[in-house]
């Protein structure tokens, strides 16, 4: 049994060198690689963070009041869809957003998200046009509440949204 | 844990599970901003607990418990690794049902704010420690890295809890979790979204025992080929002349009885 302990260079000639060793050196550079693989996915994932979610997007306020600074850059703007303000274009939609007493016009390309409708804050994605107060969009995002109230029994089975039954 | 405790909780997953989709699909209304794609909310949500507070939270205290001299044992480590390796099926989950969601109501699969970007750090996180313990240690060393490496991914949980609050972002504030506690979701609505939370925990409850149960075995497994390795590099250098094994694996006749031809042996034990 004594036996049992001897190095691995006494295995006589024509033996494959040490199974078990060079098993666990190749199993220790491949999950290095992963682990370099992650770290990189991390580096990637968080620049992309800190360059995007910190200042994820201006309100109607700030984005007027840095429209200076701002030219025609591309930036999130945030803002509530102003009624009787929707028209629907050849490229998109036309509307305004506001934020208390201010307002800021957008033209849209694209058709508008499903959920998009007056009184909802949206997000879009563009830029001034050429220093006009018109803001140009190829993007919108709805953002929706955190509340869920269900509707009104008597107004259920709208055509859109039909229910499964 | 019994067994029968344990096929006991994944019953209850399964029923729980199935009441959830029937209240969440039939029963529960529509609501009035999202229509019927409100019923995710008995979906998305539960996913993300699981992941983030109930598989990341028991792995962190897990991971306490073993770095703590007076607990340390490895049975919190495997309960620790067992709890990493659910998470993160339901933190990718928990993207995947999130984009899905989002595509019709926002009306983006994806968008670099705080949540979602936090959510995707913590899967690379967590997929780090998986990949930690792969790397081949002592389980003692491992154990102790991995505990580690646990507590410091954990660091985000809360980021991706609070990101809502601390960052302007596209994903909505908590419904029922939120600053003055009191839930935005009412009626069967709540209760479905209530059932749901239970649902996906019991079923997280029972992977982890199946999943901790494999842990423990594999150790096992490893403990033994380690020895039926050492025995055959050692027939190996007993028997100088004799072929070599050619292959590794566990093959204790091979120990045994070296000079008997492969078919004999394989003859004798019928």
């Amino acid at each position: 049994m004594t036996a049992l302990a001897a190095p691995a260079g006494v295995a006589p000639a024509g033996v494959p060198p040490a199974p078990a060793g060079s098993a666990a050196r190749r199993r220790r550079r491949r999950s290095l690689v992963v682990l370099a693989v992650l770290a990189a996915a991390f580096c990637y994932l968080l620049a992309e963070g800190l360059g995007n979610s910190l200042d994820y997007y201006d309100t109607v306020g700030q984005a007027l009041a840095h429209r200076a600074t701002l030219g025609s850059s591309t930036f999130r703007l945030e803002g509530i869809v102003l009624p009787h303000s929707v028209r629907r274009t050849d490229r998109g939609a036309d509307f305004s957003v506001g934020e208390g007493r201010s307002s800021i016009t957008v033209h849209n390309t694209g058709s508008p998200p499903q959920l998009f409708r007056v009184g909802l804050p949206v997000i879009v994605v563009g830029h001034f046009a050429g220093g006009s107060a018109v803001f140009e969009s190829d993007q919108i995002m709805v953002k929706h509440s955190a509340n869920y109230t269900p509707v009104p029994s008597r107004d259920r089975m709208p055509p859109s949204t039909a229910p499964t039954r | 844990m019994s067994p029968a405790l344990r096929r006991g909780i994944g019953v209850a997953a399964l029923v729980s599970t199935a009441a959830t989709v029937w209240l969440g699909l039939w029963v529960t209304p529509p609501s009035t901003q999202q229509g019927n794609l409100v019923r995710l909310v008995y979906l998305h949500p539960a996913i993300a607990w699981d992941a983030l507070y109930v598989a990341f939270g028991l792995s962190a205290v897990c991971s306490l418990l073993y770095l703590w001299r007076r607990t340390r044992s490895l049975f919190w480590d495997r309960l620790a690794a067992a709890s990493v390796e659910v998470g993160v099926v339901f933190n990718a989950l928990t993207l995947v049902t999130g984009s899905i969601w989002g595509r019709p109501t926002w009306g983006v699969w994806w968008t670099w704010d705080a949540r979602l970007t936090s959510t995707a750090l913590l899967l690379v996180l967590f997929l780090g420690y998986l990949a930690l313990r792969r790397v081949p240690a002592e389980p003692e060393v491992r154990a102790r890295r991995c505990a580690v490496a646990a507590l410091v991914a954990f660091v985000d949980v809360p980021i991706v809890h609070f990101s809502v609050n601390w960052w302007q972002t596209l994903h909505q504030n908590a419904t029922v979790l939120n600053a003055d506690l009191s839930p935005r979701i009412h009626g069967s609505m709540a209760w479905t979204l209530l059932l749901s939370f239970v649902a996906l925990t019991l079923a997280f409850v029972w992977m982890v025992t199946v999943r901790y149960r494999i842990e423990v075995m594999r150790d096992q497994v490893g403990e033994e080929e380690l020895e039926v390795s050492l025995a055959e590099r050692w027939a190996e250098a007993e028997l100088t002349g004799a072929p070599p094994v050619p292959a590794p694996g566990p093959s204790p006749e091979a120990e045994v009885s070296p000079a008997v031809p492969a078919g004999e042996r394989a003859g004798s034990g019928r």
